[in-house]
């Protein structure tokens, strides 16, 4: 384990039975497969996919909402799977998540102040319920909400300042890693950049460290210190922010970036796109070689039937025969 | 001349907390062969404007004002007595004349219904074609959009068809007639970027190839970067400002357009410095400012900008902006 590393991810694989009925054949949703990576202390790593790579689910997996079938997933150097009781309820305060739908992960029926204090009660945080409600209007603050907020219900709040709340709740309990799932999608642009500069400031203050899912290159770059491209349940590149966007390795992450629309006519009338052909194949039954065979212009024989591994290339890492030697 | 020209056009919508004036004064034009963006945040009146023009207005939707011509026909509401008579007439015209590409393309397709008789539908009720024609017509509007063997495909449920496929069937029955004008309401939003980028393109060939206009309604500035000849931003209901690609982006006037270009995030820029976000929300359409709707956002406001909406400044036969601080006599800062 390197040295700084806060969480680290080891061949993790979580799979999905979704088998239908007692008779047909089993049927196995490869949602994560075998994916490695860490993340570091004070850094926000970038998860960067399309919808159905897995990436929501490695994010709920890494939070304990899923048990992986294999691997091993290191928190603070204590393996996640093993915890139990109290280390359990530690690993929970440590570790908390920010949702992507602002709708639907506020209780309706609870005013934001009973949202926000209900981790501080469930973990113990405060004596009185005064210090909890001080914390509270404290925490408010920070999130660019109002005092008297606290009374309100979230059915009065806009998308933007629900989402908000839901940060408020996430620091309630001081945590020190949290697992951003798409926490600006469902938000209007000039409320998006509002959330990522609430949460890039939260995290120089507290000195955080974020997994950021996303679908939006644009914003995980200028977010993330890393990135990881994910395809089909793989991880195919993973490397430093700048270094991936310039210099992308994969023929994946290459045509993803390609297809990321430039706000300036110029560049982007001028740019032409890698428009790679047809669609994600089924996770159910992907291809046997390498995730991305069956898109891929570059791919050879080889790719069809051996997995390539992830190989160290610079400053990255990346899953693709092209660069095995 | 003017393909679709729109002229002080008003829409209100009767709600029981009280009306909400969801489209205010809005005027613009789109010419043969151009792609129009309409670009704002949700609730700012894009979609309602383009509804309000196609006749496609919820029940409790009422236009006050304003005057729309197509291709030199004027099609107003207020050019027919009864609700039911324009709503025919309307009928006759959606689909023939102009079309519309829809959000979501799982709620416009009938999940009942197979993909076949959905596409042989607008073709049959706006043509004299029979059965087996139609069916060709289909089957060519699949190739068209990037459909493989559609000889199988047109068999199908739209379930069995993955979005990116979805949307290029709702495209397909856009296409049906060869309409002279396509509204697409936020046609790549629902999708992911590669398939994104594979629908973009295809409308993109489209605007080449039919040489039909498009207005574009979407809150990405990445997408009217690629696509649009002529960009208009729309906020609290009304137009900010309009102009082309290269005014919007490279000379914008209105401080929201301004702000908007500053809080998006530009990957090609690897030194950029924080994002500079638009402080506050979007106002109530219930009770629109009285001046200019963005007042309470803006940091250069002035005592004028919320009692008076600001007049329109001319900038070049493109370029149009309704801002106090362009006024010849505001007091440069």
């Amino acid at each position: 384990m390197s040295e700084n590393a806060i969480l680290e991810v080891k061949n993790l694989k979580t799979y999905f039975d979704v088998t239908k009925g007692i008779f047909t054949r089993k049927q196995i949703v490869k949602a994560v497969d075998d994916v490695s990576f860490d993340v570091k202390d004070n850094e926000t790593f970038g998860l960067v996919g399309e919808s159905g790579c897995g990436k929501t689910t490695l994010g709920r997996t890494i939070v304990k909402l899923y048990d992986p079938v294999s691997g091993s997933i290191t928190f603070q150097g204590q393996d996640i799977a093993k915890l139990k009781g109290k280390d359990l309820t530690k690993f929970r305060k440590d570790m908390q998540m920010i949702f992507q739908d602002p709708y639907a992960s506020l209780n309706p029926r609870m005013t934001v102040g009973e949202i926000i204090k209900e981790p501080m009660i469930i973990h113990n945080i405060y004596n009185t319920d005064q210090e909890r409600e001080d914390r509270v209007v404290e925490l408010l603050r920070i999130v660019g909400l109002k005092p008297d907020h606290i009374r309100r219900y979230p059915a009065e709040f806009s998308g933007g300042q629900r989402q908000r709340i839901g940060i408020a709740r996430a620091l309630a309990v001081d945590p020190k890693f949290i697992v951003c799932d798409e926490p600006i999608s469902a938000l209007d642009v000039s409320i998006q950049a509002q959330v990522v500069n609430l949460l890039k400031e939260i995290q120089k203050e507290m000195g955080l460290s974020y997994l950021f899912i996303a679908h939006d290159l644009s914003m995980v770059k200028h977010i993330s210190d890393r990135i990881g491209v994910m395809y089909l349940g793989h991880l195919v590149e993973c490397g430093p922010s700048n270094d991936v966007y310039h210099r992308p390795l994969h023929p994946y992450t290459t045509a993803l970036l390609s297809a990321i629309p430039i706000p300036d006519p110029d560049t982007a009338k001028a740019k032409r796109r890698i428009v790679l052909e047809g669609e994600i194949p089924s996770p159910i039954n992907p291809p046997a070689g390498c995730p991305f065979c069956t898109r891929c212009q570059k791919a050879t024989e080889r790719c069809h039937v051996e997995r390539p591994q992830m190989i160290q290339v610079g400053t990255r890492t990346v899953a693709c025969h092209l660069y095995e030697r | 001349m003017a393909l679709l020209e729109v002229k002080n056009l008003s829409t209100e919508f009767t709600t029981a907390q009280g009306n909400v004036l969801a489209v205010r004064d809005v005027s613009f034009q789109v010419d043969q062969g151009e792609a129009l963006g309409i670009v704002g945040e949700s609730g700012s009146g894009k979609s309602q404007t383009m509804y309000s023009i196609i006749g496609l207005l919820a029940d409790n939707g009422i236009i006050t004002s304003g005057e729309v011509t197509f291709d030199g026909q004027n099609i107003s509401r207020s050019q027919f007595k009864t609700k039911k008579d324009y709503d025919n007439f309307m009928r006759q015209f959606r689909g023939n004349s102009m079309a519309m590409i829809f959000q979501d393309p799982m709620t416009f397709l009938n999940p009942v219904i197979k993909i076949e008789t959905q596409l042989v539908e607008p073709l049959m009720n706006h043509t004299k074609m029979n059965q087996s024609e139609a069916r060709e017509r289909a089957l060519e509007l699949m190739r068209k959009v990037g459909i493989p063997s559609p000889e199988k495909r047109i068999e199908q449920y739209p379930f069995e068809f993955s979005g990116g496929m979805r949307q290029r069937i709702v495209i397909a029955i856009a296409l049906a007639n060869n309409p002279k004008l396509i509204i697409a309401d936020e046609p790549t939003t629902a999708l992911d970027v590669t398939i994104q980028a594979q629908v973009l393109e295809l409308i993109d060939e489209l605007k080449v190839q039919g040489n039909s206009a498009i207005i574009m309604i979407t809150h990405d500035l990445g997408v009217v970067a690629k696509l649009c000849d002529r960009i208009a931003i729309m906020y609290g209901g009304k137009i900010v400002e309009i102009g082309t690609d290269k005014d919007i982006f490279y000379d914008p006037k209105h401080p929201y357009t301004k702000g908007l270009l500053n809080c998006i995030a530009n990957p090609e820029d690897d030194d950029e410095d924080e994002l500079r976000p638009i402080p506050g929300s979007p106002p109530d359409l219930l009770n629109p400012p009285k001046g200019c709707p963005f007042v309470d956002r803006c940091e250069e406001a002035m005592k004028i900008c919320k009692n008076y909406p600001p007049e329109v400044t001319v900038f070049s036969n493109t370029h149009q902006c309704s801002c106090w601080l362009l006024h010849e006599k505001a007091v440069a800062k």
